[in-house]
């Protein structure tokens, strides 16, 4: 999720500097992360944030008519819905998962028996959400099943096009990016996630032009700070 | 030949088929893709205990949420996306991800959570179609799940109260009806003029909002300020569902037309085996040559005499 910020912060040519800290749940207003500060202000979440930087007077999607507005709002909420959900599951609800990567990364801040609750909690946190929007009884192929379904309708969306709306870069670039992104390069126990985002290639090309266009352009080490930032999202 | 499919589902009240969005945007679907389906409502039966209507049955499988219900139907050749391209295919997938993102709460709020609406009129209703002692278990049941849905997909910080996270779900509800009006602009259905999987869903979200009499109606106020949409659901109700607002079959003049094309084809068949029995008769060397009067078929008030002349 931050390098969706990240991303359409620099779409909107931004300056913007990157910090991870441990404590970041908390200094966020909503508890959520990524949050950004300027000036005096604090700033969390993806809506909140791109209203923020509209009143400033940015914004990506002034080009777009009502009917595309529609479009892209609909597609953010799918992409919301099918590929964050479906992170969110492959994290807490895989055993397997649950047991290799996400307990020890989440609990690495913090001193033993802390980070075993803290964990635990989270998981019992997101298996009950998950209940409660239907996805429990989801077997893992379901889950991968569905993100291709995803990744599908997006390939037909963007087919040969630079962005989703042609020329010019918008919300919705910016949010598949950090999603795609992280899914790609991020390393799990089995690659069966990524191998169905690498079935499609203008999907992958696209993450490319992005992260060429926006990401090497700037300092030197902001790939290793986009990389630091694609782990720590995982963990949200 | 597709073995019999069986739907149960949630009753209707209201001029609606159904109050339960998923079983609505089911039977729309069947409806829109010609699938033959028979629909039972649930009246004092069991099955409202699992909580998970709609239910399809065919032969041997058991099939519950609309998802995979209509993936069913689609894979039984009853497919009502055939003429969508790839894209608009796409751009169904998202759309129903934003209903079910922001229509879905305030939907759930208002039938389930908002309490005049809940104790005046969902609880009695629901109850009134299960079997006592159910009926003292399921209506509450469902309205915990509904608030639980909403509070862990919504109800994170900075929203700290169900107040806050109310105001917040009906204000993504009303955005998600503008945008929903201005895709629809002013066709008559969201891909041309044939319904698809997405009218099905919308369908199946908006009429509950439209039609349910509540207390408590800021969404059926804001949706009724919307004409395109009202005009999608009426239209949807009078042309798929033979039924007008007061729930009765419509003398309009589809119904008529459609009368008449069933009646001439009928007569048209009749006429067949009649000179078929006529030609026999002829070729039959034992009695003499009879003579039938043809039929001749008009348009109007004639079909009246044939038809007379048929019965025995």
């Amino acid at each position: 999720a931050t390098l969706c910020f990240q991303a359409f912060l620099q779409m909107c040519n931004l300056p913007i500097r990157v910090i991870c800290r441990a404590n970041a749940e908390y200094m966020s207003p909503s508890g959520k992360l990524p949050f950004i500060h300027v000036g005096n202000q604090v700033v969390s979440e993806l809506g909140p944030i791109v209203q923020f930087v509209k009143a400033k007077g940015h914004s990506l999607s002034d080009g777009l008519d009502e009917v595309q507005k529609a479009e892209m709002k609909a597609y953010m909420e799918l992409v919301n819905n099918m590929l964050l959900t479906a992170e969110l599951y492959l994290q807490w609800c895989d055993d397997v998962t649950v047991e290799e990567i996400t307990h020890p990364r989440y609990g690495s801040p913090y001193p033993w028996p802390l980070n075993r609750i803290l964990s635990y909690q989270k998981q019992w946190e997101v298996r009950r959400k998950m209940k409660a929007i239907g996805w429990a009884g989801k077997t893992l192929e379901q889950v991968l099943e569905d993100v291709d379904q995803c990744c599908h309708a997006l390939s037909q969306r963007l087919g040969t096009q630079p962005y989703f709306f042609n020329k010019q870069p918008t919300e919705l670039d910016a949010l598949v990016f950090g999603h795609l992104f992280t899914i790609l390069t991020t390393q799990l126990i089995t690659d069966e996630l990524s191998e169905k985002v690498k079935n499609y290639s203008n999907l992958t090309a696209f993450c490319r032009r992005i992260e060429q266009q926006y990401f090497e352009g700037h300092e030197k080490d902001s790939s290793t700070i986009a990389a630091r930032s694609a782990k720590r999202s995982l963990l949200r | 030949m597709a073995a019999p499919m069986e739907l149960s589902c949630w009753g209707g009240d209201w001029g609606l088929p159904s109050l339960h969005p998923e079983s609505l945007t089911v039977m729309a679907y069947a409806k829109f893709s010609g699938a033959p389906l028979t629909v039972n409502t649930i009246n004092n039966s069991w099955r409202a205990l699992k909580g998970d209507l709609p239910v399809l049955v065919s032969e041997d499988t058991v099939i519950s949420q609309p998802a995979k219900i209509l993936n069913f139907l689609r894979k039984q050749k009853y497919n009502a996306d055939y003429d969508l391209s790839a894209k608009q295919g796409a751009d169904t997938l998202a759309y129903i991800a934003l209903l079910e993102e922001k229509l879905l709460p305030a939907l759930l709020h208002t039938f389930w959570i908002e309490a005049e609406n809940y104790c005046s009129v969902t609880k009695p209703w629901f109850a009134s179609r299960i079997a006592f002692p159910l009926s003292l278990y399921v209506p509450g049941k469902m309205s915990r799940e509904a608030l639980k849905r909403i509070l862990l997909t919504k109800g994170g910080p900075p929203l700290y109260s169900l107040t806050e996270v109310e105001a917040q779900i009906y204000r993504d509800a009303k955005e998600c009806l503008n945008l929903l009006s201005k895709r629809l602009g002013t066709s008559q259905f969201f891909f041309g003029d044939t319904p698809t999987t997405l009218d099905a869903f919308v369908f199946g979200f908006l009429a509950p909002i439209y039609k349910v009499c509540f207390p408590r109606v800021q969404l059926q106020e804001h949706l009724k300020q919307l004409p395109n949409l009202c005009r999608f659901c009426d239209d949807i109700l009078t042309c798929y569902f033979r039924l007008t607002v007061s729930g009765h079959s419509p003398a309009g003049q589809d119904t008529a037309d459609a009368n008449l094309q069933k009646l001439t084809q009928l007569v048209n068949k009749e006429s067949n085996l009649i000179e078929k029995m006529d030609d026999n008769l002829r070729k039959s060397p034992q009695h003499p040559p009879r003579k039938l009067t043809t039929l001749k078929l008009a348009a109007g008030g004639e079909e009246s005499s044939p038809m007379s002349r048929l019965s025995p």
